[in-house]
């Protein structure tokens, strides 16, 4: 599903140095995996998320998602592949403030493929189990609450890649522990499900295990999934 | 946001209503003071004499004789009316006193100016003809010597001279300077000559045309008739003034379109104002909600949506503050009006040019702050 070659991405500094935040990266990641993406800060991890997930284009280096090669596309045909195919999952929840969480819910609809349905974006917070918490606004909810939002948000268009960037970074362990088990069972839909995170515990529920290491891929490997049932 | 468009949507709805009031009070007071179109007023002196002329501040070189001739010998002017006035002149009923401007003028004169009676009579040639001690009371007048209004028939004293009043004038409101022209008395003018002034000249004379059309020859005429009349040298200045209405509600006409513009201009500024602070409170938007960006453009808006979504709101707040602009500016205009006692002018111009411009002016100063809503990058909106 993720075919990445060579990857490579040079950032400028503000006086103008170049930094190289990933250097000639080469993985693949197939449909349906559950994948961590580990390493210390600095590493590449994030831009290399960011790619993946195409809000931000490589300098040099092909990635292809689903055959496709996204390399050369422009915003307007990144945007298009990011609304089908791509849910991001945020450490910071990015809930919209004064609006409720139907209304969140319902944003991606505007530029996805479908019209905006009330209907489905109610049944979308019911499958998170807040179908009674649908005309809260953000504030009035838990952290573990905003973070099942922004699941639901995630998957209204239904997209086969969810991207998870700490997702449990601002959580305690037993909201935590339930935002993972929403994780896994879409993984169990047969949705492929990549996590950065830096935490062994939300790390354990997934298959394999990449770890950068100075803007390199230090290692790949597969894990034995640790929690069960 | 909505504010800035506010106050320059009111200003300008407030500036293009009471500046067409404006031109329309002006446009109105001037024909007040010069009365009908196709008449040319002759003055004595050359035109230096400063404010009301009277029989005290004028040369005396004016002369019913100069009157009779124009009227009979050039037969472009239709007729003459005649005036000789004064002022300071007290005029007594019982204990009431009041000293308005006395104007001697011939039977012609109401009808030349285009007042009307508001009750009595005209004075008539008769009473030109028999030198008779009638008036007519100026609106301003009639209630100063009669605050129960009966002043038909009853003998009022002008400098000591009995007047029997014949009638009322109907108001007519204010001159160009604002001031009434209301307060006065009419009497035959060749009982002001012969009984009260003893004076042969006159203040002034106003020539009734043929064809307005063709009142510079008719200008032309009168004054080489009065320059011969008065043996005046090639060489040597006239010794009378003449003044067309036309040419005067020309130049007043003049006046008003630079008062106009000189209101666009100012309302102009006002809009461009309302402009920046659309564009830098759209700005400080933009900045406060990168994270909404952000957030959008992640779960699939390209740069279009999102330039799109800000334009749209700029000319959406932009056009509510209009709207309360709109109706700010016609409560100013009004008040306005009330405060400088103008007719309250509702300029449909006005009301257009300023919704339009509250759209125009949201979608014109949303673009910048719009384009860089659209180039926000999501990764540092997010800070992933």
């Amino acid at each position: 599903m993720i075919e990445v070659t060579n990857l490579g991405k040079t950032y400028r500094r503000g006086d103008g140095t170049p930094v190289a935040a990933l250097k000639a990266v080469s993985f693949q990641i197939d449909k349906g995996e559950f994948v961590t993406i580990r390493g210390p800060s600095g590493s590449g991890k994030s831009s290399m998320l960011n790619i993946v997930g195409c809000l931000d284009r490589p300098t040099s280096g092909t990635y292809r998602l689903n055959g496709e090669e996204l390399s050369g596309y422009s915003d307007k045909q990144l945007s298009h592949v990011r609304a089908r195919k791509i849910g991001f999952v945020f450490q910071s929840f990015h809930l919209m403030p004064r609006t409720t969480a139907l209304e969140n819910v319902e944003i991606p609809m505007v530029y996805g493929p479908g019209r905006v349905d009330r209907k489905r974006a109610l049944a979308g917070l019911e499958r998170v189990g807040l179908g009674g918490r649908a005309h809260h606004y953000g504030t009035e909810l838990s952290g573990g609450e905003q973070q099942r939002v922004a699941i639901a948000r995630a998957l209204i268009n239904d997209p086969p890649l969810i991207l998870a960037d700490e997702p449990t970074g601002n959580l305690d362990s037993a909201a935590g522990a339930e935002v993972m088990a929403i994780l896994r069972q879409l993984h169990r839909e047969g949705r492929t499900v990549v996590l950065v995170t830096h935490d062994d515990a939300v790390a354990a529920y997934a298959e394999r295990e990449i770890l950068f290491r100075d803007g390199v891929l230090a290692s790949d490997r597969k894990i034995a999934v640790l929690l069960g049932e | 946001m909505m504010a800035g468009v506010m106050i320059g949507i009111c200003s300008l709805t407030i500036l293009d209503s009471v500046g067409e009031s404006t031109k329309r009070e002006t446009m109105k007071r001037f024909k007040n003071m010069l009365g009908t179109f196709d008449t040319v007023i002759i003055r004595p002196g050359s035109g230096k004499t400063r404010g009301m002329v009277s029989l005290t501040n004028v040369p005396p070189t004016l002369k019913f004789e100069d009157a009779a001739a124009i009227a009979a010998e050039l037969p472009e002017v239709k007729q003459v009316a005649l005036l000789q006035n004064a002022f300071d002149i007290d005029v007594k009923y019982k204990d009431k006193n009041v000293s308005p401007a006395i104007f001697g003028v011939s039977a012609n004169w109401l009808d030349l100016r285009g007042d009307e009676l508001a009750e009595g009579n005209i004075i008539s040639e008769e009473d030109i003809g028999s030198l008779a001690r009638v008036a007519i009371l100026g609106s301003d007048v009639l209630p100063l010597l009669f605050p129960e209004g009966d002043a038909l028939g009853k003998t009022i004293r002008i400098g000591d001279v009995p007047f029997q009043v014949k009638g009322v004038l109907a108001q007519r409101g204010a001159g160009p300077g604002g001031g009434s022209l209301d307060n006065l008395i009419l009497i035959p003018v060749t009982t002001a000559s012969k009984r009260l002034f003893n004076r042969d000249f006159l203040t002034m004379v106003i020539a009734q045309l043929r064809d307005p059309e063709k009142s510079e020859a008719a200008v032309s005429k009168i004054t080489a008739l009065l320059r011969q009349r008065h043996h005046i040298a090639v060489s040597a200045l006239d010794d009378f003034t003449m003044t067309s209405p036309q040419a005067v509600m020309a130049q007043v006409r003049e006046m008003g379109s630079a008062l106009s513009t000189i209101l666009k201009g100012i309302a102009t500024i006002a809009m461009l104002i309302g402009g920046a602070v659309i564009m830098s409170l759209m700005l400080i938007s933009v900045s406060e909600r990168r994270k909404e960006i952000g957030l959008r453009r992640s779960v699939g808006a390209n740069r279009q949506d999102i330039l799109l979504q800000f334009i749209l709101e700029a000319a959406l707040v932009s056009s509510i503050g209009g709207l309360v602009g709109i109706a700010l500016g016609l409560g100013g205009t009004n008040l306005v009006a009330r405060l400088e006692h103008l007719p309250p002018v509702l300029s449909l111009q006005a009301l257009e040019s300023a919704a339009g411009l509250s759209v125009g002016l949201g979608l014109l100063f949303g673009i910048y702050p719009a384009w860089k809503a659209a180039h926000v990058d999501p990764v540092k909106a997010l800070g992933t």
